[in-house]
């Protein structure tokens, strides 16, 4: 134990300069510590101890060597007592050694009794972090997901029963040992809906085959962060999330892991499982026409075309995105302007752009696919997007 | 952990009248005590003023003294001798600096009799220094906060102070040189470089401070046990500063330091606000408590010095939440205090770009060229010119999700170069000619979606650099 906290025995006129002679102390022990990990940015930790003071000033010396406290940090508060004989009791002043991990309290006492106190530190080295550990049904309709608190102790200092608390959920009780790393399952959530999700982007996901124009189809597990898909009690946190999904026989597969963005309530957690190779789109810039209007002053008319085959046995929907900007950079037009569009009359995806998740520079559609029939005939489904980009030049 | 002797030393010297460049080599020498001493620091620079007392037997006649600081960091040319009473019997005639020993100095001090005197000693150290710091630490609620302010004396001077008196000045004072380094240089060398501003400044900066000072013969002596009840720490404007003066006496070793209670505001009123201000808080929605140093809060006696703040909240259950720390710049009275808690991951700020479009479009039309088809003769003039001038006009939705168990406030203000009209149904003003400002709440659970355009003419277009706020 690096963090010591000693009561010296002194008379309250013994200078702070003659303590290294004293032999005479008491150890206060640890009644309770609580370790709070609600910031992201520190850990701090709290210790209780019960303090024999006597009617005076009282000398109480608490030390940190090798260990890494900030020493600004640190905070002597008196609890209210419990038994009821409460001592009064203040920090006249705090005296910190010169070249030590140290200080000494001045407590001045109004009698003779126990107090109760705790001392809160930031203490560097103890860290955590959060991860995810999700089972998904066969049908990959719905998952379990759990969720882990990771802590890693390499602050040189144990705590042998300490009360945990990461800013939401219950407190855990667990010893926390020397260079110890810890999984402490939080939570779980047994019926979280979730979507897959198969989308293109030729500027986010690029080309499965550049030379043919075949875009890339990336899977991801969407899980929304709301009470109707049996989440949103909190705030996801970062973390790691490992998928696993049921096999039907009683056992599970580790289908692959991403990194969960934090995810706020009510927004998703889109988790990479890998690129769909039975989802086939082919993306082409069929039109691009110039149409002056004065000057240098010109309207794009743009069309681009999709062109979708699912050789998957059950219907999917495709997401399609594109982003405005680079659109227009792929036609060869390059300022520094917002672009302004329109849809053009010759669009032929369904439905219009997602009201929630398009916006000036972004579009995304919802196609519906669908799947090949009995005989394994694949129906090729054709989209075009048609864009007029307007008043634009160089 | 004992005081070490005493590293600076006045010295009785028992020579002759002859005076002290007699080249002997034994003297006779005795050690009057130091009987009280007062440490003003000024923390704005590395500058104390050390004025001590005590009491010497003159002879009639000529009375060498030697004054000695070796290892320290005194300003040699800050040290000055006073006489407390039986004005006019005794005379300083010179001061000597030996070459041969740069940290030591003897006074010929002339007394009509033989007289008991209590001589003073002043002179500016450098290595004393204070420091402010904070612990705020807010209801559960975040209504009420406790503030503690503390003081924070380290002496690294090489000197330990006993039982001094300590008195902290608030406020920036001007110099001309750093004491750390005069006191590193031989006197010959630090005389080479005087000036007449050097000495006239800064001598009269600290000392006039002094001025207004209680005598320290006035001082009511502690009593050596300590109090068993907290320190005050009285303050007292005086000019453009103001003076903490510790209660009673501290000791304070070298190489120590102690830290002091300087005020205790229990319910200091409390206000949380968010703030979008890129230039003040980066590109993000900041939390921020507010609160005031005025008397209401139970604050407001001094202004509330530099130093630094950790805010902490209780979490219901006798704990604390860690919130944030960060250095607060001098808070004069009766100004806002504000502490920035950085980001709220339950409250969400996206700010998204709806639409686009350009009109009020300028060509500036240059020399027209005609062309002739081949065959029928029909002709085409085409007038070449460039797009000059335009209005760009940007929708925008700033939308807030408050996910927090309160109802929040959210203060935001963004800044548009340019010659721009800033259009919406909000309650909007400008805040400068290029910066508008809008304040929102958001219930708990509850979202809002602050729509607004900004048109921003460009080009030939642009007559102003100023955002003008319009209603509809």
């Amino acid at each position: 134990m690096n963090i010591r906290l000693l009561l010296l025995l002194l008379l309250a006129a013994i200078p702070l300069e003659t303590m290294a002679r004293i032999k005479l102390i008491t150890l206060p022990v640890r009644e309770r510590v609580e370790i709070q990990l609600d910031s992201a940015q520190a850990t701090l930790v709290e210790e209780e101890r019960i303090v024999p003071l006597i009617k005076g000033v009282n000398q109480v010396d608490f030390s940190w060597a090798n260990t890494r406290i900030d020493s600004d940090s640190i905070l002597f508060r008196m609890l209210p007592a419990q038994s009821g004989s409460e001592v009064d009791a203040k920090v006249l002043s705090v005296s910190y050694p010169p070249n030590e991990n140290a200080l000494v309290w001045s407590v001045g006492a109004d009698r003779s009794g126990s107090a109760r106190v705790r001392i809160s530190y930031l203490l560097g080295g103890l860290d955590r972090s959060f991860h995810y550990r999700a089972v998904a049904t066969k049908d990959e309709s719905s998952l379990r997901l759990a969720q882990y608190l990771r802590l890693k102790n390499h602050s040189n200092e144990s705590y042998a029963q300490s009360r945990l608390w990461v800013g939401f959920g219950d407190q855990l009780q667990r010893p926390v040992g020397l260079n110890e790393t810890k999984d402490l399952l939080l939570k779980h959530y047994d019926q979280v809906q979730v979507q897959k999700r198969y989308s293109v982007d030729v500027n986010e996901y690029g080309y499965i085959q550049a030379a043919k124009k075949k875009l890339k189809v990336p899977m991801h597990y969407v899980l929304k962060n709301d009470a109707a898909h049996g989440l949103g009690q909190v705030a996801l946190p970062f973390g790691k999330v490992r998928i696993f999904q049921q096999d039907g026989k009683g056992s599970t597969t580790f289908v692959g892991e991403d990194w969960g963005r934090f995810t706020p309530r009510d927004d998703e957690m889109e988790l990479y499982l890998g690129v769909a190779r039975d989802i086939v789109v082919k993306r082409t810039i069929e039109r691009r026409e110039r149409n002056k209007i004065s000057g240098n002053l010109y309207d794009y008319d743009v069309v681009v075309k999709y062109e979708v085959e699912n050789f998957k046995e059950k219907p999917v929907m495709l997401d399609i995105r594109e982003q405005l900007p680079k659109l227009r950079a792929e036609l060869g037009l390059t300022n520094r302007r917002d672009v302004q569009w329109k849809l053009g009359r010759d669009t032929t995806l369904p439905a219009g752009p997602d009201p929630e998740k398009s916006d000036a520079d972004r579009l995304l559609f919802h196609v519906d696919l669908t799947p090949q029939n009995s005989s394994g005939k694949v129906q090729k489904q054709v989209y075009k997007l048609h864009l007029v980009l307007q008043n634009e030049w160089r | 952990m004992n005081y070490p002797r005493h590293i600076i030393a006045l010295l009785f010297v028992l020579l002759g009248c002859s005076g002290i460049a007699s080249g002997n080599n034994l003297d006779l020498s005795t050690v009057p005590d130091r009987e009280r001493v007062q440490l003003t620091i000024y923390n704005s620079e590395d500058l104390t003023l050390v004025r001590e007392t005590r009491l010497v037997s003159f002879k009639k006649g000529m009375n060498p003294l030697q004054f000695s600081w070796a290892n320290t960091l005194i300003d040699p040319t800050s040290v000055e001798l006073e006489f407390r009473g039986q004005a006019g019997r005794l005379e300083v005639l010179d001061t000597t600096f030996p070459h041969a020993k740069p940290q030591m100095l003897y006074w010929n001090v002339r007394s009509e009799e033989n007289v008991e005197v209590r001589i003073e000693i002043s002179y500016f150290t450098s290595g004393i220094s204070w420091a402010g710091d904070y612990v705020a630490i807010s209801n559960p609620e975040e209504t009420t906060l406790r503030m503690e302010g503390f003081v924070r004396v380290s002496n690294r001077s090489g000197e330990p102070y006993a039982n001094a008196q300590v008195r902290l000045v608030v406020g920036k004072i001007n110099l001309v040189e750093k004491i750390a380094e005069l006191a590193r240089m031989p006197v010959a060398r630090v005389q080479a470089m005087e000036k007449r501003e050097y000495t006239k400044l800064r001598q009269k900066v600290a000392r006039k401070m002094m001025a207004p000072a209680v005598a320290m013969e006035g001082l009511v002596v502690m009593d050596m046990e300590e109090s068993a009840v907290p320190k005050q720490v009285e303050k007292e404007g005086l000019g453009e500063y103001f003076i903490y003066t510790i209660e009673g006496r501290e000791s304070i070793p070298d190489g120590w330091s102690k830290r002091l209670r300087s005020f205790d505001a229990a319910r200091v009123p409390l206000k949380v606000v968010y703030r979008y201000r890129k230039g003040e808080y980066g590109d993000r929605l900041v939390r921020l408590y507010l609160l005031q140093n005025d008397k209401k809060s139970g604050l407001g006696i001094t202004p509330i010095p530099n130093g630094k703040v950790q805010i902490f909240r209780h979490n219901g259950r006798e704990g604390l939440s860690y919130l944030a720390s960060q250095s607060i710049k001098y808070v004069p009275i009766g100004d806002r205090i504000e502490l920035n808690l950085g980001v709220d991951p339950e409250v969400v700020f996206e700010l998204i770009k709806e639409r686009v479009s350009r009109d009020n479009i300028w060509i500036r039309l240059n020399k027209g060229r005609v062309y002739k088809r081949v065959g029928d003769g029909s002709f085409i003039v085409d007038h070449k010119g460039a797009v000059a001038g335009w209005d760009e006009r940007q929708q925008f939705n700033q939308r807030i999700r408050n996910y927090t168990g309160q109802k929040i406030l959210v203060e935001i203000r963004r800044s548009y170069p340019g010659d721009v009209t800033f259009r919406s149904r909000l309650d909007a003003n400008s805040h400068d000619y290029r910066s508008v400002e809008y304040t929102s709440e958001v219930a708990v659970g509850g979202r809002v979606d602050l729509r607004h355009e900004v048109i921003t003419r460009s080009g030939y277009n642009a007559k102003q650099q100023q955002v003008k706020v319009v209603g509809g």
